[in-house]
């Protein structure tokens, strides 16, 4: 499989605190990759370096064959990049019509929008109930599932997912999970879940990463991850 | 009565434009524009200068009046605010910008245009009579109805185009925006040229009845404060009660307390120091709406 993203060697610095120092990660074509690890591993910071919000300190990040790092913010959502950023972060005062309409910023084929609306709102039908409600009025899950439309209303080849379970009720997550899924299976796109609730992200990715204070601690299959006792004793508790 | 509604009315029209520009700006950017008023009093010069000295129709004049201060925004963003946002991390350094821009329009204005008063004769004659109710002259009800066309346009403008929706997420949340490909710096600067332009408008639709000159600035940057402070600042909507708010009191006060002396504004300061202190946030006050 040929890959869509490699991220080599990125070191990453807040003030003088290193957050990354040396990662590398891949992404192929079609893949659901995780990245797993406790808070501060540095998890959202790989995100934040691709999507360029975040410059890094040295390595390369390639998408596509070509160097990324460097890329603006506005421009890396331009090359096929789209980011669910931690937290949610919809635009509270905006309806959902609004809010996914932003979504779909840098395209301008009208047709092709009205096109991946339907289809988002097909995926999410409680988005269609509520289309024209504000967003802050909506609980944290339906927010979470207009954030992850917003982010395939600009079709993009790779979807950066930034702990989309995190403060949604139990229930809502196996449907945030779900989603995920059927998102890989139906659309062309290939995906980098960053996840604090190891198991569902180990459940439903082909590929993980294990992150520990700025370096790749383990990394391989999910399913072997997923009984590997390192992982068990380190990210999922006792609970398997 | 109904005359004092109807001032109020049309001056809450023209105050509602000029909070909405200033409301607009600190949304985008966290900017106070304290150059705010001297915008205004630019405009005004333009359209007299394109009406009275080049002899040109009241509607070109007004054009150029948005042309002219769209272009000066434009600039000011770019060369002036943009540098100082990005270095500075402290919004004391854009007050104290915005403070010089001020001083600094001033200075141009009066290199430009002088220090007296100038006005634009009348654009149209006549007075409308209601029974004696209600006496309005036809130019202050043709320059109140411009005023409300003009933010209505602004409002379908922010809420219906793309410009104006991603101007919209940029005042709710700069990275996020950024993440749906919203070029922060392009929308600073297109934001801060509408607030500028707005602010061009009204002085070119006011020069027609009150005309203008060099020391209105700062007073009506005043004054568009006192509107985003009661209507809450960042909010379209708030911005436009408070200018209609602004304007009734205005209206109200100088009808009701002439008797007492020029007191009109003494009685607003006191009052809105009151309202401040039970709802410091004003009427809408949230982020952006």
């Amino acid at each position: 499989m040929t890959k869509i993203l490699s991220v080599e060697n990125v070191e990453l610095y807040y003030d003088h605190i290193y957050a990354l120092k040396g990662v590398s990660i891949d992404v192929a074509e079609g893949e659901t990759v995780a990245l797993i690890g406790a808070n501060g591993a540095g998890k959202s910071s790989i995100l934040r370096a691709i999507t360029g919000l975040r410059p890094i300190k040295s390595g390369q990040i390639n998408y596509e064959g070509q160097r990324l790092d460097g890329t603006s913010a506005a421009e890396v959502v331009r090359k096929g990049i789209s980011m669910v950023p931690e937290g949610r972060r919809a635009f509270p005062l905006m309806s959902v019509k609004d809010n996914l309409l932003m979504g779909a910023f840098t395209r301008t084929d009208k047709a092709e929008i009205e096109q991946t609306l339907e289809n988002v709102l097909t995926r999410f039908p409680r988005l269609r109930e509520r289309y024209n409600q504000q967003a802050n009025t909506m609980s944290g899950g339906e927010q979470q599932m207009m954030v992850i439309g917003r982010a395939l209303m600009a079709k993009p080849k790779l979807l950066l997912l930034d702990e989309p379970s995190l403060g949604i009720a139990p229930k809502l997550v196996q449907d945030i999970a779900r989603a995920i899924v059927a998102i890989s299976r139906d659309e062309k796109v290939s995906i980098l879940l960053v996840e604090q609730n190891s198991r569902m992200a180990l459940s439903i990715s082909n590929r993980a990463y294990a992150l520990s204070t700025g370096s790749i601690a383990l990394s391989g299959n999910s399913k072997d991850l997923m009984n590997d006792d390192r992982i068990k004793a380190a990210y999922l508790g006792g609970e398997l | 009565m109904e005359q004092i509604i109807a001032n109020g009315l049309y001056l809450g029209a023209q105050y509602a434009l000029i909070a909405l520009g200033l409301t607009l700006i600190f949304s985008l950017m966290n900017v106070l524009n304290f150059a705010h008023g001297q915008m205004y009093v630019f405009g005004g010069f333009v359209t007299y200068t394109v009406v009275v000295q080049l002899g040109l129709p009241f509607i070109v004049g007004l054009f150029a009046s948005a042309v002219v201060l769209a272009i000066m925004g434009a600039a000011i963003e770019k060369f002036l605010f943009a540098p100082v946002v990005r270095r500075s991390k402290r919004d004391e350094s854009t007050m104290l910008l915005a403070a010089g821009v001020a001083f600094f329009l001033d200075a141009v204005i009066l290199l430009f245009f002088g220090e007296k008063q100038r006005g634009v004769p009348k654009i149209v004659n006549g007075v409308l009579n209601l029974d004696m109710r209600i006496i309005m002259p036809y130019d202050r009800i043709l320059i109140g109805v411009l005023a409300i066309l003009l933010i209505v346009a602004f409002i379908a403008f922010m809420n219906y185009s793309r410009t104006g929706r991603a101007m919209r997420a940029l005042a709710q949340d700069k990275m996020a925006a950024q993440l749906m490909g919203v070029n922060v710096s392009r929308y600073s600067m297109i934001g801060f040229a509408l607030g500028a332009m707005l602010a061009g408008l009204v002085g070119g639709l006011l020069v027609t009845i009150t005309g203008v000159n060099l020391g209105m600035g700062g007073p009506t940057s005043v004054k568009a404060f006192l509107m985003i402070m009661i209507g809450g600042a960042g909010v379209i909507s708030g911005a436009i009660a408070g200018g209609f708010i602004l304007g009734m009191m205005e209206s109200v006060g100088l009808t009701v307390l002439s008797a007492y002396g020029d007191i009109t504004y003494l009685v607003i300061f006191a009052s809105l120091m009151v309202f401040l202190a039970v709802r410091p946030q004003g009427l809408m006050g949230k982020p952006w709406g």
